[in-house]
């Protein structure tokens, strides 16, 4: 089944969270007006990006950039069609057509510009179709791209609170780390800024805290911090608030205990239901 | 006569009331108006206080189920619904993905009081574009520990589920 929603209600950077985290294979299609575009993923990492307007063999992308010349495409291309299974870009590999890091280096900025520009987006469908897989001639780069990475990239690009604030409500929340997040930095190259934001977070400093000891704005820290969070490095957890009061004057905290036996009757009775 | 409680909440249109009405043994006594606002686009009638079901389990003991309104804010019934608490079910219309950001400020609205027994159903599984337990996961970012389960609002055995897996966590949490 496809899944589908609106980038306006769940964003690109949380869908990309998804697939990074449910190891999706398949297609994210994403459109608004008459722009299209399709975010290829094998087991949660990015391969290829496509546009409508831009839906192009990768040999035609690659003469585009001088990577190519339009005899070596047609050599490419025949090669290919008579080998079943493998991409365009591994034949053009194959036949020493490029080198193996250059076409990575060429797609893959290609690639990541165009994702980049859909971070902008603050409304579109999207649709994601699992299993799907983009068509062997388009510009697949070698090496799959860990989504962490244009998680933060994306982020950095966001320049206003709106989004933010979804997630980080007040800059009275503590950051704390979960998990390893070490194994998962690694995917990931962390600007200066983010760093210095980075080595604070001590899962009892709030994001203002965080502000004053770097001495960066607190807007700047929090869309760090937003990014961290998008790409499911750290939590950010309400300040463990003074116990507060019932009206009767009691405190509440703990959440009664209840007694086996009492659970055990609620239980045979709605299992006899 | 001791009374426990659960509570079913859950964004607008999620299945709440649906999903005490399958399980009470009374008429849900239910408090649906026709909606105002932005809600009315989605459905008819909304609940505009709360749901309340029963089930006896013997003759000294009750369970109530209470189902919070879907339109406006319920910090109001924090104090009415806290009292014998027992634990929460947290009810997703799985096919609904603009509602799922409203699910999680509704579940830090309850643990900011305190660390409640959860548990979330992904409701409306029977629907063709509804997201799966482990895709709901991801969306919403829950803990591994919380358990996500499928759902049917409407089917008697999903809801007694739902329940019953509520219960066993209500249970490690309980005393001898
Ligand atoms: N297909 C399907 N429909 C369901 C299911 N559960 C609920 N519905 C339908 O979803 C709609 C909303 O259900 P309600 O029970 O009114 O939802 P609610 O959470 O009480 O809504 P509010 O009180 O307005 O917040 C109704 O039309 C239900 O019949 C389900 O499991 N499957
Ligand atoms: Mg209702």
């Amino acid at each position: 089944m496809p899944l589908v929603g609106n980038i306006r209600d769940f964003g690109l950077s949380d869908f990309l969270y998804l697939v990074d985290r449910g190891y999706k294979t398949g297609c994210l299609h994403l459109s608004r007006a008459d722009e299209m575009s399709s975010l290829y993923f094998d087991k949660g990492k990015l391969i290829t990006a496509t546009r409508k307007d831009d839906n192009v063999p990768v040999t035609d992308l690659l003469v585009r950039k001088g990577k190519l010349t339009a005899v070596q495409a047609a050599q490419a291309a025949q090669a290919h069609q008579s080998q079943n299974g493998v991409t365009l870009s591994q034949v053009l590999i194959n036949l020493d057509l490029i080198g193996r890091d250059e076409l990575q280096r060429v797609l893959q900025q290609h690639i990541e510009e165009s994702v980049y520009a859909l971070f902008s987006w603050n409304e579109g469908e999207f649709r994601f179709e699992q299993g799907q897989r983009p068509d062997p001639t388009a510009p697949i780069m070698p090496t799959p791209l860990a989504v962490e990475h244009l998680i933060m990239e994306g982020v950095r690009r966001i320049d206003e609170w709106g989004r933010i604030k979804d997630r980080i409500p007040n800059t009275d929340m503590v950051v704390k780390f979960i998990e390893q997040p070490i194994e998962r930095t690694k995917g990931i190259n962390l600007a200066a800024d983010e760093w210095r934001v980075f080595a604070r977070i001590n899962g009892k400093d709030t994001l203002a805290e965080i502000a004053r000891k770097t001495g960066m704005s607190e807007f700047d820290v929090c869309r760090i911090v937003y990014g961290f969070l998008t790409a499911g490095l750290v939590d950010v957890i309400r300040k463990p608030a003074p116990v507060p009061m019932l009206a009767t004057g009691r405190p509440l905290a703990e959440a009664p205990r209840v007694k086996k036996s009492l659970v055990t009757r609620i239980i045979n009775r709605i299992r006899g239901m | 006569m001791q009374t426990v409680k659960m509570v079913i909440s859950g964004a607008v249109n999620a299945g709440k009331t649906e999903f005490i009405k399958t399980i009470s043994e009374i008429e849900v006594v239910s408090t649906e108006r026709p909606a105002t606002d932005d809600t009315r686009l989605i459905k008819k009638e909304t609940t505009v206080a709360m749901d309340f079901g029963r089930i006896a389990i013997g003759d000294d003991l009750v369970l109530h189920l209470f189902g919070t309104p879907g339109q406006k804010r319920f910090d109001f019934m924090w104090e009415i619904l806290s009292e014998g608490m027992l634990g929460l079910v947290i009810l997703v219309d799985s096919t609904r993905p603009e509602t799922f950001r409203e699910t999680n400020r509704i579940i830090d609205f309850f643990m900011s009081y305190r660390e409640t027994p959860y548990v979330v159903a992904a409701n409306k599984q029977d629907r063709p574009n509804a997201w799966s337990p482990e895709e709901l996961r991801l969306a919403l970012r829950l803990p591994s520990h919380i358990k996500v389960l499928p759902c049917m609002a409407t089917d008697r055995e999903s809801v007694k589920n739902v329940l019953l897996e509520l219960l066993d966590v209500i249970m490690q949490r309980s005393e001898d």
